[in-house]
């Protein structure tokens, strides 16, 4: 298998790196970059759990091979946190109690982040419908569709 | 012992933010799969595509032949690693010895049968297609009454049988309260099979070092002693050579108890290679391969007066248990448990039970939140409703008249069980309250009038809890229980707590934390929790069975009250004052009623430490102390209740709301118990609604993916108000009982019930879950659904 030039920027950092071409999106972030925030839950693109922000969006890492994400603009967990301070939605979301294993929280979080950058005032039923794509078995999801309401009145309050 | 030795004050009882999310939420947080240790190779299994078959051949030359494999291993090649079975020791119950890889033959699609180990995981896969095996199918059994048949094909030959335990058991004069009733009823339930799906999946990794012999096994388990006990004795490693690290668990929910025959062959590898082997499952393993749960057929039959009161019930329950009764508390787990809890919070003193476990050519059976107890509350609830319905009487009020009252407490149960405390008229009435239900039964009868379906379900329930000796005991499971916490300062006066339970999500960093500092003076920030590691953590069973904030709790309360009694004796001598005299509060030790004679916790540990002139003949100067908790039985309770509308058009169920009221006695943290309450009333709503392992007549799963397989979703789940009762337990330490099942014990009951209660004028009963439109239509139609 001919292996692939790409080069993409990861969290602000631009890698050049050389990929088989079937390897996923979610491997390359975390078996070659080490960036094991990005989480593996099902691999056929339900879960959620595999969510990054590409070019601001979300998208399902799992689904995407890293050749495809060559150019591409990618956001993973590890980068929504600057200099030690915590993203508004990741303090919302401790401060609301919307994990318990942590395990879908990456995806649910950068999610989130990318429906508050679109809708700034979501009503429930629109957070609700824009996390039905990243499973939870351990919160029942109420938390965090208040945690998502807390990010969402913190940022209505600062601008 | 004294079980008052738990304070509330700043900490327990507080809603405290979760000291641990920050790593989460940042994605430091490493789960197995993460762990990456220099030199790994990756393993792969190769399963069994069929449900049942004989094993003719295997032909492994290709596989290994792929450049990056190391090696590919069969049942041949791992014939001296014993087989999985269960030790539990319960007359009766035959064994189903469950080889680490398949020999002979296959009984459930998914076992497996071969291993690849190669340089990479995608290398691993590819070679694990190479691996040609030979089967010879044979005839499948997927129904548990089918497999009873004497013509059934067996699963396991030498017993001649697939049924593995079958018992009558009769508990007051049934035959006197069948003889005395004024109407007799009965119905039969056939629970759905569905799974825990943590969205971790199963994974482990080995690291053996052959000069040293020491293996350090890494596993994404609820039970890391337990597992290094399991590896030690199925390896032949000793025991002190071996060392089992749970790190981050993303979620277990039962399915993650030791042990599976992935963990112990990975070991193995690590140890024949010399090289770090990984192993993780893939969600279409997760859900063949890793233990089912939930699936029994209960057929109920009730003694009854005109006035609603239920005087003897007799239960037959059928636990469909999948192709080994599996060693972790082997096929009764489901319909054991589910016998005992049949009376529930109801006054019944006259019941028979037959409890039944069969095996059939599907995943093997094991615990899922709420074990047995979940089929048990859904048959009884909903046969409750239908008989309070043929009487003419208010669901709620016929379970007001067969109800516990909260003046028969400790109340010891018909099948042995001995309810502590509890509150379950209080909860239905707080919890009917809650949700407006006189004007709802108005609305009801407005909306029925339109044509609409509107539905109310009740599910009362009771909930053994923290699975110490005794309360395995009561339900019905001789199930051993030990657990020690350690808690020393540092010389610097910071805190460390070690314990034998393992969270898995449930927040023991924070509430243990807080049980520590509470009783310490400290703030939860200078506390540490250590759990997970068997090298740091002392010996203990784990957490499962909502055991972690009794056990948990209790323990570490009785360490920290050591080391207090420590502090103090060595600040009373610095202070020149006796013990008695002195208090800590905010890290500082101080004379009660001269607070500015006083020393900082770091002054005094320091003092304990280096300066010898504060030790006495006969004590132990080390600030720590090590303690063991096995509590008493303690039961919580609750009442959940559903709002629904039934589409009557299209069978599709639209929940309105959720009210929970829960008692699990005195609560370490609220916000904690509340998500526990949230989350397992979330798993119930897919266990009502949309969850269900479906298995064709060959054994062919066809619900391998999360797209066949319906995890309930964010749209999902309706408003969810919780409310809390506290009634303590007058048995175990601080009066904290468990909390963590209740939700899945009781949602599909009161889902099910929702639905029932909305369709019943216009349509009949329903037998099985989950409830598709398919089902619901079907009921309204007029027939029993299939």
């Amino acid at each position: 298998m001919e292996r692939v030039p790409i080069t993409v920027t990861v969290n602000g950092r631009r890698i050049s790196a050389v990929v088989e071409p079937r390897m996923t999106l979610a491997d390359f972030l975390r078996e070659e970059l080490g960036l094991t925030g990005t989480k593996l839950g099902c691999e056929h693109g339900v879960c959620g759990s595999c969510t990054v922000l590409w070019d601001g969006a979300a998208v399902r890492s799992c689904l995407v091979l890293a050749a495809q994400a060559d150019g591409a603009n990618i956001t993973t967990i590890e980068g929504l946190a600057t200099d030690g301070t915590l993203h508004p939605v990741q303090q919302a979301f401790w401060e609301a109690h919307a994990l318990q294993c942590g395990f879908c929280t990456p995806g649910m979080v950068l999610t989130a982040v990318a429906l508050l950058a679109e809708n700034p005032n979501p009503s429930e039923e629109e957070i609700r419908e824009a996390l039905s794509g990243n499973l939870c078995r351990c919160t029942g999801y109420q938390n965090i569709v208040r945690a998502v309401q807390l990010a969402a009145q913190h940022e209505r309050a600062r601008t | 012992m004294s079980l008052q030795i738990l304070p509330r004050g700043k900490w327990v009882g507080a809603r405290v933010k979760r000291v641990e999310d920050p790593r989460f939420l940042t994605g430091e947080a490493r789960y197995l799969a993460d762990l990456q240790i220099p030199g790994t190779v990756h393993a792969a299994f190769v399963r069994s595509p069929y449900g049942h078959a004989r094993i003719r051949r295997i032909d492994t030359s290709a596989a290994r032949a792929l450049p990056g494999v190391l090696a590919v291993l069969t049942a041949e090649d791992v014939a001296t690693l014993p087989p999985l079975a269960s030790g539990l020791p319960i007359e009766g119950l035959k064994p189903t010895p469950q080889t680490v890889l398949a020999k002979d033959k296959v009984r459930f699609l998914g076992e497996a049968v071969a291993v690849v180990v190669a340089e990479n995981r995608y290398i691993a896969e590819d070679a694990a297609e190479l691996v040609e095996v030979d089967y010879e199918r044979l005839p499948a059994v997927t129904d548990a009454e089918r497999a009873m048949a004497p013509d059934a094909p067996l699963l396991h030959e030498d017993l001649g049988t697939n049924v593995v335990y079958q018992k009558v058991t009769t508990l007051g004069d049934v035959d006197a309260a069948f003889a005395q009733a004024d109407r007799i009823f009965r119905r039969r339930f056939h629970t759905n099979r569905f799974v825990a799906a943590p969205m971790e999946t199963r994974g482990c990794l080995a690291v053996y070092e052959r000069a040293s012999g020491q293996l350090t096994f890494y596993s994404s388990t609820q039970m890391p002693h337990m597992l290094r006990l399991f590896l030690s004795l199925f390896l032949g490693i000793p025991e002190h050579k071996v060392r089992v690290i749970s790190p981050e668990v993303g979620g277990g929910f039962g399915q993650k108890m030791t042990i599976y025959p992935e963990e112990v062959v990975i070991a193995y590898l690590g140890r024949v290679l010399g090289r770090p082997v990984k192993w993780v499952e893939d969600r279409r393993e997760n859900l063949a391969a890793a233990t089912h749960a939930k699936e029994q057929i209960i057929e109920l039959e009730a003694a009854v007066r005109n006035d609603g009161k239920v005087l003897g019930l007799k239960a037959r329950l059928i636990g469909d248990g999948g192709a080994y009764s599996f060693n972790t508390a082997s096929a009764l787990i489901e319909p054991l448990a589910a016998a005992g809890i049949i009376p529930g919070v109801y006054d019944i003193r006259a019941y028979q039970h037959e409890v039944i476990a069969v095996c059939t050519n599907k995943s093997p059976v094991g615990a899922f939140r709420a074990v047995g107890w979940t089929a048990a509350q859904t048959a009884r609830e909903l046969f409750f409703d239908e008989i309070a319905r043929e009487l003419g009487l208010d669901p709620a009020e016929f379970r007001r008249r067969n109800v516990i009252t909260s003046d028969r407490f400790p109340y010891t149960t018909i099948t042995g069980m001995v309810y502590d405390s509890g509150s379950y008229l209080e909860s239905l009435e707080r919890a009917l309250e809650l949700v407006g239900y006189e004007d709802l039964r108005r609305r009801q009868g407005e909306l029925r009038e339109q044509g609409r379906y509107l539905g109310i379900g009740i599910s009362l329930y009771v909930e053994p809890t923290a699975w110490g000796s005794e309360i395995a005991l009561q339900a019905g499971f001789p199930f051993p229980s030990h657990d020690n916490a350690t808690v020393t300062i540092d010389p610097t006066g910071k805190v460390r707590v070690a314990v034998s339970v393992h969270s898995h999500g449930q927040g023991h960093e924070t509430t243990l934390a807080q049980v520590a500092a509470e009783i310490l003076g400290v703030s939860i920030d200078d506390v540490i929790v250590e759990h997970g590691d068997t090298d740091r953590a002392p010996w203990g069973m784990g957490t499962y069975a909502s055991r972690s904030a009794v056990i948990g709790g209790g323990m570490v309360a009785l360490a920290a009250r050591e080391v207090r009694e420590k502090i103090l004796r060595v600040a009373s001598r610095l202070l020149e004052v006796a013990p008695e005299d002195l208090d800590i509060q905010d890290g500082n030790v101080f004379v009660k009623g001269a607070p500015d004679r006083s020393l900082s916790l770091f002054q005094v540990a320091f003092a304990a430490y280096l300066d010898g002139r504060v030790r006495a003949e006969g004590e132990e100067p080390l600030l720590s102390a090590t303690k063991f908790y096995d509590p008493r039985a303690t039961y919580s309770n609750g009442c959940i209740v559903t709002v629904c509308e039934v589409d009557g058009e299209t069978g599709i169920v639209h929940l309105d709301k959720i009210v929970a009221v829960e008692d699990c006695g005195t609560m370490l943290n609220p916000m904690i118990v509340e998500g526990q309450v949230m989350g397992a009333i979330a798993q119930g709503i897919g266990g009502a609604l949309y969850e269900a392992m479906v298995y064709d007549e060959n054994g062919q799963l066809l619900t391998d993916t999360f797209v066949t397989y319906a995890l309930p979703t964010a749209s999902d789940v309706p408003e969810l108000i919780i409310e809390h009762l506290e009634t303590p337990s007058p048995v175990t330490i601080g009066g904290i009982k468990g909390i963590g099942e209740g939700g899945l014990l009781a949602t599909p009951a009161s889902v099910a019930g929702a639905v029932l209660d909305a369709i019943w004028p216009a349509g009949r009963a329903i037998e099985q879950l989950p409830l598709t439109p398919e089902r619901v239509l079907a009921a309204l139609g007029g027939e029993t659904g299939a």
